[in-house]
């Protein structure tokens, strides 16, 4: 039935593409990746240390003020969880020819998990529990990418 | 809460690339459940619509379904989650006073689009998008490391469920085709394509095209209507935060929170003891046990221990489940109807035996980060 079937695609007929601001906080956070940094920011209510930091805790409904509150942390952390996919996420039509690892790192001194490749490890080597360091971009430009992903420590 | 009864549904057969457009499927649902209630078109006075326009590849999607919807001429509103999250938006609307039948539909068609890269929309523009590492899929490999690693379970259990429902699948003529196996063994599961580990291709409930429609009426309405009326007796719903990085993913505190609020409302105190079968939307085989334990049905960690068979002492998804075919807006639907078809004695081969009360859950989000939870209760 397939073979009979009309399909009508849309391709190229619409270009819309989102310019989203990253808004102040995560202006701050991208200026630390420039400069190979991280930064987070703690609820003063909670105590919570976010990466990248927040305008507002969400458990306690709060405004994080952004005068103050600011946490300078290590680029290490602790992986909490991992997965492994050779399909790349964003087109799952096309796989990678090697298998890649994604973790959930919590940098040390923060409560959230943030989610990177894991480099030059074996598959066989990973766990939850490892102690990971960031993998800096040589050049850098303040941007997600400035982190090329984390390797054991 | 007062009583609001489900006096009609219908699903279409579910397939992985339907062979006849979304216009015509959504109508096949809606206009069979008002035929196979013996109603007409003019009996309705509101619908939801159920989509999602990323999914439907257009803005305010439901412009396009006025017609098939049953909503020409009348009150039309949409609610973008799972299909489930339209039936609580069509109670309300019915317990506002103002209605005396609602008609709610939910479907897509995931045929016409890369459903899984589609998800990544979900993920923040500005931080986790650009990276594109987090879609549907690799946060289940998350997911299930999670509940693995903290209760100590393993693949092997995780694949039962897997196999259950796929075997289950196999005697609902409504499920999808590839889902249906009655010969699958757990070694099938644990060694077919890795999607992301320990996620296996055949742990997860295949997007496929699909609709399905369920109509709502306040109690004296309904009764006028079937002599097989389902009742609402309870509902419940939550969410849990956005970033995975924030949340605990070895268990679902959404899950557990909509069940406390649904079985309160239903005076329901122990549901192990008391429902006799559940229809949950797991989006992942891991999902049913996680849920099933936020539920209270078995001791966390403890899922896999159930006996969950249809046979069994607490049937957990008779019909296969959103493995059985997981046509996204339609799927957490399609629980309910299956709850419904449990309690009227109309699920044929896979009929679970005495059932007076059933749950039947709904989920959207990244490793379900909002759940919501429905008990029913059968006899007029």
């Amino acid at each position: 039935m397939s073979e009979e079937k009309v399909i009508v695609a849309n391709k190229g007929l619409v270009r819309a593409e989102f310019n989203f601001w990253v808004g102040r906080y995560m202006d701050k956070f991208y200026d630390g990746l420039e400069n190979k940094k991280i930064v987070g920011n703690k609820c003063p209510k909670c105590g919570d240390v976010f990466v990248p930091p927040r305008k507002i805790c969400g458990k306690c409904n709060v405004v994080i003020p952004f005068d103050n509150n600011w946490v300078d942390l290590p680029d290490i952390g602790t992986l909490v969880n991992y997965t492994i996919t050779s399909y790349k996420v964003n087109d799952r039509s096309d796989r990678k020819a090697k298998p890649q690892i994604i973790g959930m790192v919590r940098i040390d001194g923060s409560n959230t998990g943030i989610i990177y490749r894991i480099l030059d490890i074996d598959s066989s080597e990973v766990k939850t529990g490892i102690k990971v360091k960031i993998e800096w971009n040589d050049q850098t430009k303040g941007d997600p990418s400035d982190i090329k992903g984390f390797v054991k420590v | 809460m007062e009583k609001v009864g489900i006096v009609g549904y219908n699903q279409v057969k579910l397939y992985s690339d339907a062979n006849y457009g979304r216009y015509e499927m959504i109508f096949e649902a809606v206009r069979g459940a008002i035929d196979n209630a013996g109603l007409k078109k003019k009996d309705i006075t509101t619908v939801i619509s159920c989509t999602n326009d990323y999914y439907d590849g257009r803005t305010i999607s439901n412009c396009f379904t006025v017609e098939v919807g049953g909503g020409y001429l009348a009150d039309e509103s949409k609610v973008e989650m799972d299909g489930a999250h339209g039936v609580l938006y069509g109670l309300m609307r019915i317990l506002s006073g103002n209605h005396k039948l609602a008609v709610v539909w939910g479907g897509s068609m995931a045929s016409c689009f890369p459903y899984h890269t589609a998800r990544l929309y979900e993920t923040d523009p500005t931080w986790e998008r650009p990276n594109a590492y987090v879609n549907d899929i690799t946060a289940a490999g998350f997911q299930m490391r999670a509940y693995m690693e903290k209760y100590g379970v393993s693949a092997e259990d995780i694949a039962k469920i897997a196999v259950k429902n796929r075997k289950n699948a196999s005697k609902n003529p409504l499920a999808l085709e590839e889902a249906q196996n009655s010969n699958i063994t757990v070694k099938d599961v644990l060694e077919s394509d890795i999607y992301a580990a320990p996620v296996t291709e055949l742990m997860v409930a295949q997007p496929c095209d699909g609709v399905a429609a369920l109509l709502l009426a306040p109690e004296k309405h309904a009764l006028k209507i079937t002599d097989k009326p389902v009742w609402i007796t309870g509902v419940g719903w939550n969410q849990d935060p956005y970033y995975l990085g924030d949340r605990d993913l070895s268990g679902s505190k959404s899950m557990e929170l909509a069940g406390k609020m649904a079985f309160n409302a239903a005076g329901i105190k122990n549901p192990k003891d008391e429902i006799q079968v559940a229809e949950l939307f797991e989006a992942y085989a891991h999902e049913e046990l996680i849920f099933s334990e936020a539920l209270g049905l078995a001791e966390k960690g403890k899922g896999a221990d159930l006996s969950s068979e249809i046979d069994g002492k607490l049937p957990i998804n008779p019909s296969g489940g959103a493995i059985g075919g997981n046509p996204p807006c339609a799927t957490g639907l399609i629980r309910i109807i299956e709850a419904v078809k449990q309690l009227r004695g109309e699920a044929g081969k896979y009929q679970v035996k005495d059932v007076k009360k059933a749950v039947a859950s709904g989920q959207i989000g990244m490793c379900a980060q909002n759940n919501i939870l429905y008990v029913l209760e059968g006899g007029a």
